[in-house]
């Protein structure tokens, strides 16, 4: 590299011996524009300060501003800034602040979206708890089948993957959950439950396949199905039905879980995972979704989520 | 001498597959123990062990009719208990001095054997009802006497042709009306035939008050009481126009701080 020819003007940099002099006159661009840029950034600043400043402010930092430069035999040029000065204000100055404040706002809605966000998510963790008493027991019978009926503990095992998959929130992708994939979630856990409970529990589900593709919020549908499981049929001697359907009713999406179970109790407090589902339901849909929890003629529980009925983003 | 007849066992477990595992287990560790029944709920339980007079009793902790420790109160005594459970969420293990013994499931085969082993000491001995124990287990399960009220957290009411379940946190009031009682949320109003007398009791005092002898309301629905012109208070509800008259015996509800 040639060092021993410096360029005109460039005597610090020839000195160091560094770098070439073919890229003197690049730098001293930049160093211009990196100035220039800074003194547009003080302007602007300077002159958001003075759109929002109110005017008893400006006034007494003029009047001070103005002693230091009559003191400094600088006034004239300083008078001619206050004068530009509150002419800027009274000219720009409204549209200015209306625009900060429109942008202070547009942050407010941004930072109300996320807190819903948030807020949304930890319930749907909340919801996500997954039961130990249901997953030790699992374990249990699939430790069983492996030395009575090893084929039928390795479907009892994939059938969990697939639940724990589906129930655990962090192992979900980020998009819109499907109904289909909330049956699907279900189904396995059902099917689990099948082989536990054996002839205590006939599972049937019943959603057209044209329905899947509706969008339906994570969990919900789960927590109902557990429920009439656990509070419904496990309580009962002789077990019963669980029926799982979806129908579109007024434009809205109506999705049942019914039971013959023992029936709801009116005193029981485990109304948690169902007050979730009901505040979940608000946070989401602000009015135009509901739980229903009815009970049919024929005995047992029937619990309905009814959403506004929209199709899910293909993935 | 002759020999001493076989111990007995009965095992209850609401699964099948458990049953079976536990059966199996027991037979490698205590070939000799005989199983002679296997209930599939706590009355079943109870009622086999009566007839069938086991020297133990494996009993597992959450079964239909009658959970395992209610079934092991209503025994007292008549048979050496082991429970099983899942998942120790009620800390028998805390009571683990040989008193009571537990096993988790899936069972393992050395703590079968150790299971095995005190109750062969235990058989010794007459079977202890251990009613202290019990009752202290229960009361952890939320299955015992001393439990707090429980109040209405839900009411049943018809709803044009359907019977639904309100949860009493959406309900803002409830109004005697002609035979029948007005349960009224934000979205609709239905009735039930329970008068407001019967249902105040039910109702928990923190989250309902009395306002008259017709008027119930949610504390929490009641946005603000103003007066009338002959100076009764009325309560406004959250999102409705109608008023709710306080007679004077309710109005120190609303007395000034």
């Amino acid at each position: 590299m040639n060092t021993d020819q410096p360029g005109p003007g460039a005597g610090n940099a020839a000195e160091h011996g560094t770098s070439p002099p073919s890229l003197q006159p690049s730098e001293t661009r930049q160093a211009l524009r990196d100035i220039r840029s800074a003194i547009v950034m003080l302007w602007w600043r300077f002159f958001d300060w003075l759109a929002v400043v109110p005017w008893k402010t400006l006034v007494l930092v003029s009047v001070l501003g103005l002693i230091l430069a009559a003191i400094l035999h600088y006034h004239k040029p300083f008078l001619l800034f206050i004068v530009a000065s509150v002419i800027i204000k009274v000219v720009a100055g409204g549209k200015r602040r209306a625009e900060l404040t429109a942008s202070q706002a547009t942050q407010r809605a941004d930072t109300e979206q996320l807190e819903r966000t948030v807020l949304e998510a930890r319930m749907e963790a909340l919801q996500a708890q997954i039961e130990p008493h249901f997953l030790f027991n699992t374990l249990a019978s699939i430790d069983q089948l492996i030395q009575t009926d090893p084929p039928r503990a390795s479907r009892m095992q994939q059938s969990l993957i697939r639940y724990l998959r589906s129930a655990m929130p962090q192992m979900r992708d980020g998009s819109r959950p499907s109904l289909g994939q909330q049956v699907n979630l279900s189904s396995a856990f059902l099917e689990i439950m099948a082989v536990r409970m054996e002839q205590r529990l006939e599972p049937i589900v019943n959603v057209p396949e044209g329905l899947k593709s509706a969008v339906f919020p994570s969990l919900m549908l789960q927590t109902l199905v557990e429920n009439a499981v656990k509070h419904g049929l496990e309580p009962k001697a002789a077990g019963g039905r669980l029926e799982i359907s979806a129908e579109i009713v007024d434009g809205q999406l109506a999705v049942h879980v019914l039971d013959n179970g023992v029936g709801f109790m009116p005193k029981t407090d485990d109304g948690v995972g169902l007050a979730n589902i009901r505040e979940r339901l608000k946070a989401l849909y602000n009015g135009r979704a509901e739980l229903i929890i009815s009970v049919p003629p024929a005995g047992g529980t029937c619990a309905t989520i009814k959403v506004p009925y929209e199709i899910a983003p293909a993935t | 001498m002759h020999a001493k007849p076989a111990p007995t066992a009965v095992i209850a477990d609401d699964e099948r597959l458990m049953r079976e595992q536990i059966v199996g287990r027991l037979k490698e560790a205590w070939p000799e123990l005989l199983i002679v029944g296997e209930a599939g709920n706590g009355r079943e339980a109870v009622a086999m062990v009566q007839s069938l007079e086991p020297d133990i009793v494996f009993l597992d902790i959450n079964m239909p009719e009658l959970d395992g420790i209610k079934a092991a109160q209503a025994l007292a005594g008549q048979a050496h208990v082991v429970f099983v459970t899942a998942y120790d969420e009620y800390a028998i293990s805390a009571f683990d001095h040989g008193a009571i013994d537990y096993l988790l499931k899936p069972v393992e085969p050395e703590r079968v054997a150790l299971a095995c082993r005190r109750l062969r000491e235990r058989l010794q001995q007459k079977p202890d009802p251990m009613n202290d124990l019990l009752e202290q287990l229960a009361q952890r399960l939320g299955s015992g006497g001393l439990k707090p009220r429980e109040y209405l957290r839900w009411v049943q009411a018809s709803v044009g042709a359907t019977i639904r379940m309100i949860p009493t946190s959406d309900i803002l009031f409830f109004r005697a009306e002609d035979k029948y009682t007005r349960v009224q949320t934000e979205g609709f109003e239905a009735l039930i035939r329970k008068p407001i007398k019967e249902l105040i009791d039910a109702l928990d005092p923190n989250e309902f008050w009395q306002i008259h002898r017709a008027t119930v309301v949610r504390v929490d629905a009641v946005a603000q009481v103003s007066r009338n012109f002959r100076g009764n208070q009325l309560v406004h509800v959250k999102g409705r126009e109608e008023k709710l008259e306080v007679s004077r015996s309710f109005s120190h509800l609303f007395k000034q701080m």
